[in-house]
């Protein structure tokens, strides 16, 4: 699997939160290295910075000192006009919290990836379609999201975080509300979808199931991150 | 982006009625704007035809003080100093029983020498049989128009009114002008020869003025000016035509920037609510934003985007104004030309000139003043990190921070704003501007008083209603970030109201005492007119002579006064015969009344009223001229008195002292003393019963000339009052689109409060209560806010517009009715909410995943 040079690259990050009067660092003296292509784990128990990790690594938030590198830039090189242009065209992210558009129906919802990378027309909905289709939702394309249950939104996170083939996909627990048949369905054609598309994976999951599925774990301890 | 725009379509959509809302807030305002602008400009279009129409082609005229030039100088003029293009003119205003309300313009012509001047007069006029037009005596012409409105045609007489003596003219002819900017500009006037003129204005031998054509291109042009000038007699100038037609449309220059500036905080008012607005689809979307930040939308595209659906707000809202104000401006014509008529001079505008310019001008400023208010809420969206975007503590604790800082600035602005009306400027623009300034940082205030208000009320509401007393308080302060900017649109409608309600009432007040003091004679007697303030024509002397002997008139005073037109100035003059009775009539600014009325007796000197000291910066000892017929004098100021008859200013001099330059015996109306008050309704009666058949006058008691002039004050507060209720509503629709989008807002979080137990009962009430608190809360800042803008108003807005003097007073009615306007409006803002609420199930309050 490992094939070329590395794909994500954390030296030595620190995020800090102001918690009441003091300040708490969520991550200190994080590093890792990922290649590319390669399929990583993120584990650690609740609140220990996983989702405020992925936040980094997307370019959503900022570090307070540490560098982190994608494709070897260094996103502290960008500006923040050059850094979402970034996250538009490398990054695919699902987010825990799924972050559907209300306002756009599922179809929309997965069309918009497509639209910001200039790509619309026959040859985008063919690709959202098939992607619905891919996460079982083919019936609901013209559903709004809060039509949807939790498990259904989920699913068209995770299609929308790769509809537009990103380089690099970030996952925050993508089958947290799944039940397991579900979940190993959906994680078997991601895994073809993404080996044909070599994208790089980083997926947080408290599932050792899933874990176990990629090719390499790191958890989440006291601020820095460590091959499990 | 399609996506995008077809996302922000559907919140639109979805939000229908705070878009509908959002779409009226620019509408009104820019109606309100624009119609007010029309209205005006249309005043002073037709003001200039007409002015135009009537004085032709003339570049000058030779002008008295009172309208009266002996036609010997014409002569003299035409033979003596070989002057040809002359012509004579005589003009007077009168009333006809075919179109009443109306004033009419006659104007007496010459049609030998008109040739040069008013070509639709001239001989060779198709529509003009000349022979026929001076045969016939009395003959007059008017417009199709004009003579259809009364239902007349040719072979018809008009009756007409001058001086109150009865008159019938046979109309010769019809004007068919193909040009409708002639047909308009005499769309008030008929034309007769000009011996009949002199007749029906009783001054056979005299002319209102001589007309003249001295072009400046031609060589001879300096001297034939000097040759003039030196051969004027004594009282008449020469002026130049559109010198002096400035000066009369100068008059309404203060009227003008009042109402414009009045107009102007409709769409400020609107702009607020566009901010509000905007400000809560943007929140209210925040998280949506910073979804799609996350997913690498930009920070430039998000604020294209809403800018873009600013723009189309802005721009469909501002059509639809644009079409309400030219409808509304129909209306308002109507106003503004009656009030122009009470108070400055006559003019009939019956339809609006819509000029592009104005459209253009109220397109921009609706477009443009839709998308700055928006450009903060956008710059705020864009501008937050996509983290920050979406979480709400954060846009919370910015703003309990930013209240202190924003109250600091607005009471810096607030101090500028006194400070630079401070300066020792009579600009109006300038003391609006900081009127404006002075609203806006007290706007900036009202944020922190919410804080201080809630900080009190909350423990009192906690121990009458309990938890959900505290709750409803508490609520609007953890929400300061759109209930402040609600609150203070709401302060500063409401203050604005109170304070030209007190303005209103103040100056209502000090008319009454001030008629009160002057209004000494028990009976007046006046000529019929439907200009109410303006002196036009005088009473017969044998009506004078059987009034003032009447049964139980045992003293009177009499009264003329002349409206003085010239090129570098206007003001009226008046002479007065004062009785002894009436001698208080006068409330002075300084010195002693008895030894000035004694002075002003004697012949001394003259008195002034306010505004024409106020005006030309003139005080006691300084110097006024007259400049009559008989003698050019020069006379100290006795005393400046207060007096609200005249914006322009007003001189009084003893008749005797009148009579020593002009030559006129003239009276323009009476007073009566009787021996006992109490009986001036029945002397009122006898009088009228003497009046002899033919003739009108209008004799009135003390009381019914009091209540004639309030009338005539209300009238002209009428359109300040329809602005005042324009501005209102405008402020109102904000309001409530503003609370109802916070209350939707909260769908969610009433939707736990929902799951977690509370009654749709309670509900509602927590709602409708929190709207409420909100609108007292208001009310209670607006007050000081309103009294504040009230003494900025009444000491310098009006002091430099009209130079009167107003005493302020607060009627406790103005208070209490802001108060519940401001409670009520909220009230209302929080039923439809409350409403929905209550009767949406939690389960889908809780569903609607957050925005
Ligand atoms: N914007 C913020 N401000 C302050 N503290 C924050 C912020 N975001 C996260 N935190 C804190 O940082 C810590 C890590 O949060 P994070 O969301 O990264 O945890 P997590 O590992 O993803 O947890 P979970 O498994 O529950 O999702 C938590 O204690 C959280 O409270
Ligand atoms: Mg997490």
């Amino acid at each position: 699997m490992i094939e070329s040079g590395p794909s994500v690259e954390i030296i030595n990050v620190r995020k800090v939160y102001p918690s009441g009067d003091e300040q708490r660092a969520v991550l200190d003296g994080a590093s890792a290295t990922i290649r590319a292509g390669e399929r990583v784990a993120i584990l650690g128990p609740s609140g220990s910075g996983k989702s405020t990790l992925l936040n980094l690594l997307s370019g959503i938030d900022e570090p307070d000192s540490g560098t982190i590198e994608i494709n070897g830039l260094d996103l502290r090189s960008l500006s923040e006009n050059q850094r979402t242009l970034f996250r538009r065209n490398q990054i695919g992210f699902v987010f825990q919290s799924f972050n559907l558009l209300p306002a756009l129906t599922v179809l929309e919802n997965l069309l918009l990836p497509l639209e910001l990378i200039g790509k619309t027309g026959n040859e985008a909905n063919e690709r959202a379609r098939f992607l619905l289709e891919m996460v079982e939702l083919s019936k609901r394309a013209d559903s709004f999201p809060d039509r949807l249950s939790g498990g259904e939104q989920q699913r068209i996170a995770i299609a929308r975080a790769v509809v537009h083939e990103p380089s690099l996909l970030l996952a925050d627990e993508p089958t947290g509300n799944l039940d397991e048949d579900t979940s190993h369905r959906l994680m078997e054609r991601l895994e073809d979808l993404l080996t044909s598309g070599k994208t790089t994976l980083v997926v947080v999951t408290h599932s050792r199931d899933l874990a176990d599925r990629m090719d390499r774990a790191l958890a989440l301890d006291h601020g820095g991150l460590v091959e499990y | 982006m399609r996506l995008l725009n077809k996302a922000s379509v559907r919140y639109l959509k979805q939000h229908r009625l705070q878009s509908v809302l959002s779409l009226l807030g620019v509408a009104l305002g820019v109606a309100v704007v624009l119609s007010i602008d029309l209205a005006i400009q249309s005043a002073r279009i037709g003001f200039q035809v007409s002015a135009e129409t009537v004085a032709g082609l003339a570049t000058h005229a030779i002008q008295s003080d009172r309208g009266s030039i002996d036609e010997d100088f014409f002569t003299r003029l035409k033979l003596d100093l070989n002057i040809t293009e002359a012509a004579p003119v005589v003009e007077g205003l009168v009333t006809s029983t075919s179109l009443p309300g109306r004033t009419l313009k006659i104007l007496g012509l010459d049609p030998f020498s008109e040739g040069p001047f008013r070509p639709y007069t001239s001989g060779n006029s198709p529509s003009l049989d000349v022979n026929q037009f001076i045969t016939t005596q009395g003959g007059v012409i008017l417009t199709e128009e004009l003579a259809s409105e009364g239902g007349l045609t040719t072979g018809d007489s008009i009756v007409i009114f001058s001086s109150g003596v009865r008159w019938a003219l046979p109309i010769v002819g019809l004007f068919q002008s193909e040009d409708r900017l002639t047909r308009s500009g005499l769309s008030d006037v008929l034309v007769m020869d000009i011996s009949g003129a002199q007749e029906v204005f009783g001054m056979v031998g005299t002319l209102t003025r001589i007309d003249l054509r001295i072009l400046d291109s031609e060589r001879s042009y300096e001297r034939t000016i000097g040759e003039i000038t030196d051969n004027l007699p004594s009282g008449l100038r020469l002026e130049n035509v559109g010198t002096r037609s400035e000066t009369m449309a100068g008059m309404i220059r203060a009227f003008d920037v009042n109402l414009t500036a009045l107009s102007l905080l409709a769409i400020v008012f609107g702009m607020f609510l566009i901010y509000n607005s905007m400000t809560f689809s943007v929140v209210s979307r925040r998280t949506s934003f910073g979804r799609l930040r996350a997913l690498g939308v930009t920070r430039n595209e998000i604020l294209r985007l809403i800018l873009r659906e600013a723009f189309w707000v802005g721009t469909v809202g501002t059509v639809i104004g644009l079409a309400l104000g030219v409808f509304l401006a129909q209306g308002l014509i109507g106003l503004i030309t009656q009030t122009i008529n009470d108070l400055y001079f006559a003019l009939s505008v019956r339809e609006i000139s819509i000029d592009t310019v104005s459209l253009l001008k109220a397109l921009t400023m609706g477009i443009g003043a839709t998308v700055i208010s928006s450009l903060p809420p956008a710059l705020e969206a864009a501008g937050s990190t996509p983290r920050a975007a979406s979480t709400r503590s954060i846009i919370e604790s910015k703003t309990r921070r930013v209240i202190p800082m924003l109250a600091w600035s607005g009471l810096a602005l607030c101090l500028l704003g006194w400070l630079v009306l401070l300066l020792p400027t009579r600009s109006l623009s300038v003391s609006f501007i900081s009127l404006f300034a002075i609203i806006t940082g007290m706007a900036a205030i009202t944020p922190l008083g919410t804080v201080v208000l809630i900080e009190f009320v909350q423990p009192i509401l906690s121990s009458f209603f309990g938890t959900l007393g505290s709750m409803a308080a508490r609520g609007i302060r953890t929400t300061l970030s759109r209930t402040a900017p609600a609150i203070a649109a709401l302060v500063i409608a409401v203050s604005v109201t109170v304070g030209l309600g007190i303005m209103i009432n103040s100056f209502r007040g000090t008319l009454i005492n001030w008629l009160d003091g002057t209004l000494q004679a028990d009976i007046y007697v006046s000529l019929p007119g439907p200009q109410a303030s303006r002196a036009s024509g005088t009473l017969s002397d044998s009506l004078i002579k059987d009034f003032v002997s009447a049964d139980g008139v045992v003293g009177y005073s009499t009264y003329r006064a002349v409206d003085v037109i010239r090129a570098e100035d206007t003001y009226r003059l008046v002479a007065l015969e004062l009785d002894q009775r009436g001698e208080g009539a006068f409330d002075f600014q300084s010195g002693d009344s008895d030894a000035i009325i004694r002075d002003f007796q004697l012949g001394r000197g003259a008195i002034v009223s306010e505004p024409y000291a106020y005006q030309r910066q003139l005080d006691v000892g300084d110097s006024i001229s007259l400049a009559g017929e008989k003698s050019a004098r020069s006379l100290p100021i006795l005393g400046v008195f207060y007096d609200y008859g005249s914006e322009q200013g007003t001189i009084i001099v003893s008749r005797d002292v009148y009579n020593t330059a002009y030559n006129d015996d003239g009276v323009t109306s009476l007073g009566l003393f009787l021996g006992d008050s109490s009986q001036s309704d029945g002397v009122v009666q006898d009088l009228l019963d003497n009046v002899p058949v033919g003739r009108e006058v209008t004799v009135r008691s003390n009381a019914t000339l009091r209540s004639a002039s309030l009338e005539v004050f209300d009238r002209t507060f009428k359109v300040t009052g329809v602005l005042r209720l324009l501005t209102f509503i405008v402020a109102f629709v904000g309001v409530l689109s503003a609370l109802t989008a916070l209350q939707m807002e909260r769908t969610h979080e009433l939707g736990l409060l929902r799951a977690s137990g509370l009654t749709p009962a309670q509900l509602w009430r927590l709602v409708v209560g929190q709207s409420g608190l909100m609108g007292l809360i208001a009310g209670v800042l607006a007050i000081p806010v309103g009294i504040l803008l009230s003494i900025v108003m009444i000491n310098v807005i009006n002091k430099r517009s009209f130079g009167w003097s107003i005493q302020m007073q607060i009627d406790p009615e103005v208070i209490i009715q802001g108060i519940a306007l401001a409670f009520f409006a909220a009230l209302l803002a929080g039923i439809y909410p409350a409403f929905r609420m209550a009767n949406t199930s939690p389960s889908v309050a809780l569903r609607r995943i957050g925005e």
